[in-house]
């Protein structure tokens, strides 16, 4: 039994709660509508950020994939005593040359189908009864070069259309054409090697022949194509040089580079010797030994990979080497040097079949069951397998995307292969590459060039330098004047002017910088280059200035300085500094003449102009649109930033420690620094981060005012290129899917990751400071 | 109030001479010895409104000075004159003068940073600076140009045994002056208002945010101080100006009502308005 008194004094249950006691309905529902709304929003916001972040990561991540290999089918070949084989670009109809030259075509897509041709044969544009027992195809000019085994050979142009015959499926058809045979080296010996290289106006052609009493002799002939009255060019015999007193050792491997300025010979021995084409003749130039390192010193292969510029090299024991022509400062001409070295070949035998991809600096190499394809640029290996069958003859086709293998049983195996992006990897994106042509590894910023062996150049090493160099010359200007500016607007000024100063800052902040930008590349660029010694003196005059204000502010007597009322002094102090800015900039053709003056070696003149003198003094470069530009402009573009915020953050620092400082006989100054500064230093931190990661993203000041180009250089005057400014320009360019096009998406990743990393590490920094000074509130 | 000597005080417009209620109650001027604070004929102004009126006040060396007055009646504003703290505020005017040791601190000639040197100031709320508590004591000694370690750590055993907050802070000189309590805080300021030895120290209602014990400390503090330091405290607690101070000026609406020795103040005030004031019946 419950006592009466208790069940008093208990809320009783289901009673109504008095009215003053109850809450609006509306309050409770608006209330609720509000959390709801602000979750939402605040999910949302983070979503939004997980979503970018996850797009980018799915455009990028296809570029750090490699190779996969699906096979297709088999096919019986004849027994045809393969002399060559190549395919077609678009990788339908690969052909097998016999030793009579004839080129028996097999129709691969669609076995079996009615409209498909299943073998055919086209018999080339030779002369009738010549043996051609030496024949190979270079695919990447579809010539199909013939020697005879008496000291002949031609070249047969080899084309392929497509035609699209009534009611049928496309077909692939190939043309060819025969240019006249031409005698080379000697009549009595078989050719061991033959090249012949068309560069334009120079045609040469190269032969190996050993003779019977086994010594061998090298054969040069540069070839001229005359134009009759009607018809085609003629291909004819211009002169022959005998390179063979050349170079010394037996000679197993012979090729001419794409320009066809060298020859390179690869010997028995394990030399390999340069020849250099010069006006009348050849002359050695180098000679390297490409494997003196290893146990087995031999050249097993020796193959040139897509550009003709760089040869690929394995030595028995596997050992993989990449060597190429490029330009040597120090020497002052092209030489021949080691470029990349690869790991060792699966099986540990060189190479008994090589194929370049003519569409990209991939190969694919191996000897018996064992392949690999291989990305020169890189170094890397893009797949690599052990087969269940001994291969003869091996082909990358045309568009990099089929596999043709030939085995020992005369068995045709055809795989496809998705390598989109053999060209990318982390070491080609953040490593430093030797690329062909370079004399050095470097880190390289290209995305296109001439020709269609270039060579893509995607390092994002050079993109965050320029990032990093725009952002720090802008921060250099920006920072130590905003910062100051803060401090004087929210601790020495009067009220009523911060009340001005803080709107005007915001309004600037707002200044599109495409305005700023345009104001930097056609205002302010062409007048800081004609004036560089002025900018350096207005520079150091400032502080200069500032000093000598107060020197002669405290040199006042006492009751004359009652007339600079405190928090007005910028009215003496504005007109001051601006005429000794004033004086300084004029004075600058005073200093260029005194200090910048070189003479022409040319007229004996002395000229005073910076540029000159710096290209002179530095060795470096002088653009007209520099990072110094940028940093002053892009400086305008984040001081409002930092302002605002540190001024905030100046300016909430409590009261009390300002009294405090000054009751103890402070000066402004001595309050600012040693009391103002290190309590709002997290509010400081924080503005200083924030512009930094509006420089870092900030795009078109940097476009406009830099020559957006990819060095990497502290030269204050020479340009840059941003990885913000770098998406504006190549986007254009990039095709969807592509290369450029994942790589441009990586770099926004680079940029969003970087000014998250920052502000996140701002965010971090700043509540740990503001822990320090809790107690304040 | 003797209206008759306020009156007569613009015909004598440079007097260096106290008047007013210092020649009426304490008579005793010749033994004062010369540094002394005096108001002459003083009016303060925040923009258009008056809020000190014609006061003449003279404070004597080496005692303490309590001002007391309901909320609001300008004891703060008087106290901040003293050392310009004033200054900092805009549209601030004053009429008459106010004198440290013969030398008005308005005197063209005074810096007032170093005017500001000589007086420590003990602000109402204990205000450390977020830094150490040995870095809070030297503050004023830094800001002085003092570097020598030798002299900075001296004068932080000194002040802080004078504040008598040495034996607890003692081990952790380097820690934030944040982890102290309340109490302790203050003494931290007055320690910090004494490390550049001043003449004068003001304090504004020290105690208010302390408890009986902090505040009873605080109280020791101060007479221990008084051997060498000059005095002026703020304080709404009648008990606490009856046992410090050795003299009590009572202000009303920003006027000075009376000013005597806290003696008489507490027992035997002249105006009606004192009497009732110290008896608690209003205020
Ligand atoms: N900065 C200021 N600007 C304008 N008026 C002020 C300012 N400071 C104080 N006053 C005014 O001056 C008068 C005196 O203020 P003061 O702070 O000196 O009073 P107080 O006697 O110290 O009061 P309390 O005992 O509450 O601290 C008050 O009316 C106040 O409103
Ligand atoms: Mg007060």
């Amino acid at each position: 039994m419950r006592s009466p008194r208790k069940r008093e004094h208990a809320p009783r249950a289901g009673a109504p709660i008095p009215e003053r006691f109850r809450v609006a309905r509306s309050t409770l529902i608006f209330d609720h509508a509000m959390n709801i709304v602000i979750k939402t929003g605040g999910i949302a916001v983070v979503g939004a950020i997980g979503g970018i972040f996850i797009f980018l990561l799915i455009q990028i991540l296809p570029l750090f994939r490699g190779a996969s290999i699906d096979y297709v089918g088999s096919f019986e070949l004849p027994d045809l005593g393969i002399q060559a084989m190549g395919i077609d670009p678009w990788s339908e109809i690969p052909f097998f040359v016999d030793p009579d030259g004839t080129l028996h075509f097999l129709e691969i897509v669609d076995p079996g189908a009615p409209h498909n041709r299943g073998w055919f044969t086209v018999a080339p544009p030779l002369p009738p009864d010549t043996a051609f027992p030496f024949a190979r195809f270079n695919q990447r000019y579809g010539k199909l070069l013939f020697g005879t085994d008496d000291g002949r050979f031609t070249v047969v142009n080899l084309n392929f259309e497509q035609s699209f015959p009534e009611h049928r499926q496309r077909e692939i058809v190939p043309r060819l054409s025969g240019n006249p045979v031409i005698r080379i080296g000697r009549s009595d010996a078989v050719f061991e090697e033959l090249d012949y290289v068309d560069a334009g106006r120079t045609k040469l052609a190269v032969a190996l022949q050993r003779l019977g009493d086994g010594t061998s002799e090298l054969h040069a002939v540069t070839l001229r194509a005359t134009r009759p009255l009607i018809g085609d060019p003629v291909l004819r015999r211009d002169r022959e040089f005998d390179l063979t007193g050349l170079f010394e050792g037996v000679p197993r491997f012979v090729r001419l580079t794409g320009d066809a300025d060298f020859v390179i010979v690869g010997t028995e021995e394990g030399y390999l010797h340069l020849l250099a084409r010069t006006r009348d003749g050849f002359e050695p130039r180098q000679t390297h030994r490409p494997f003196h390192d290893a146990a087995s010193e031999a050249i097993h292969s020796m193959d040139f990979l897509f550009g003709d510029l760089s040869l690929i090299l394995t030595n028995p024991e596997g050992r993989n080497v990449m060597y190429s022509i490029y330009h040597d400062e120090g020497e002052g001409h092209r030489i021949l040097g080691r470029t990349k070295v690869f790991d060792l070949l699966p099986g540990g035998r060189g190479a008994d079949f090589y194929s370049t991809s003519v569409r990209n600096k991939a190969f694919l190499i191996g000897s018996g069951n064992q392949a690999a394809i291989r990305y020169a640029t890189t170094n890397a290996t893009r797949w690599e397998s052990e087969l269940d069958f001994a291969v003869e003859h091996a082909l990358l086709g045309g568009r990099y995307d089929r596999i043709l293998f030939v085995d020992d049983a005369n068995k045709m195996h055809l795989f496809e292969l998705s390598d989109r992006h053999p060209e990318t990897g982390l070491r080609a994106y953040f490593g430093k590459i030797h690329y062909e042509g370079r004399a050095e590894p470097e880190f390289m910023w290209q995305s296109t060039g001439g020709g269609d062996a270039f060579e893509p150049k995607i390092s994002m090493v050079p993109l965050i330098w320029g990032t990093m160099k725009g952002t720090v010359f802008a921060m250099i200007i920006a920072v130590p004047i905003a910062l100051l500016a803060a401090l004087y607007t929210s601790q020495f000024i009067r009220p009523e002017m911060r009340g001005i100063i803080k709107p005007i800052m915001e309004i600037m902040e707002s200044v599109p910088t495409v305005v700023l930008g345009f104001l930097a590349a056609l205002w302010m660029a062409p007048l800081i280059s004609g004036s560089v010694p002025s900018a350096l003196l207005v520079i150091a005059a400032l502080p200069a200035g500032i000093l000598a204000f107060a020197a002669i502010v405290t040199a006042l007597p006492r009751p004359a300085r009652r007339w600079i009322r405190p928090g007005y002094e910028f009215l003496y102090f504005a007109p001051f500094m601006f005429g000794i800015g004033w004086i300084a900039w004029s004075l600058g053709p005073v200093l260029e003449g005194i200090l910048f003056a070189i003479e022409d070696p040319g007229t004996g003149a002395v000229v005073a102009d910076f540029r000159l003198w710096w290209t002179e003094t530095t060795g470096a470069a002088f653009r007209q649109r520099n990072a110094f530009v940028v940093g002053v402009f892009m400086g305008f573009a984040i001081i409002p930033t930092i302002f605002t915020i540190a001024e905030d953050s100046m300016s909430n620092v409590p009261r009390s420690f300002r009294s405090a400082a000054y009751a103890l006989g402070a000066s402004r100054w001595q309050t600012a620094v040693t009391v103002v500064l290190p309590t709002a230093a997290a509010g400081i931190f924080s503005a200083v981060m924030i512009g930094f990661g509006r420089a870092v993203g900030e795009t078109m000041i940097l476009l406009m005012a830099t020559g957006n180009t990819p060095i990497m250089t502290v030269n204050p005057f020479d340009g840059m290129r941003t990885l913000a400014a770098n998406i504006a320009v190549e986007l254009p360019e990039a095709a969807q899917g592509g290369t450029l096009y994942r790589s441009l998406f990586l770099g926004a990743m680079l940029l969003f990751l970087m000014t998250f990393l920052v502000n996140t590490l701002a965010e971090l920094l700043r509540q740990r400071l503001r822990e320090r000074y809790k107690a304040v509130e | 109030m003797n209206e008759a000597s306020h009156q007569s005080f613009p015909e004598q417009p440079v007097a260096r001479r106290p008047v007013s209620v210092e020649s009426r109650n304490l008579g005793e001027r010749a033994n004062y010895a010369p540094d002394y604070i005096a108001f002459r004929n003083y009016s303060f102004y925040y923009g258009a409104t008056q809020v000190l009126f014609d006061i003449n006040l003279e404070i004597p060396e080496r005692q303490v000075t309590a001002l007391i007055g309901p909320s609001g009646c300008g004891k703060s504003t008087l106290l901040r004159n003293i050392n310009r703290m004033n200054d900092l505020i805009d549209g601030i005017r004053h009429e008459g003068d106010l004198l440290i040791g013969r030398t008005s601190v308005y005197d063209p000639g005074i810096e007032v940073i170093s005017l500001r040197k000589r007086i420590g100031m003990v602000f109402q709320k204990s205000n450390p600076f977020p830094k150490s508590i040995y870095e809070n004591v030297i503050y004023g000694l830094r800001v002085a140009g003092r570097r020598r370690k030798s002299v900075l750590d001296d004068a932080v055993e000194r002040s802080l045994k004078a504040s008598a907050l040495w034996d607890e802070v003692k081990d952790r000189l380097h820690e934030s002056a944040f982890s102290l309590s309340g109490g302790q805080m203050q003494r931290l300021c007055i320690a910090r208002a004494i490390a550049n030895q001043p003449e004068i120290i003001l304090m504004d209602e020290p105690c208010s945010a302390l408890d009986p014990i902090a505040t009873g400390k605080i109280e020791d503090l101060i007479h221990e101080l008084k051997n060498d330091y000059t005095i002026v405290i703020v304080t709404h607690n009648m008990q606490q100006a009856a046992r410090v101070s050795d003299r009590t000026a009572f202000f009303y609406l920003g006027k000075l009502v009376e000013y005597d020795h806290t003696d008489t103040i507490f027992m035997n005030p002249m105006e009606p308005q004192t009497e009732a004031y110290v008896s608690g019946r209003f205020g």
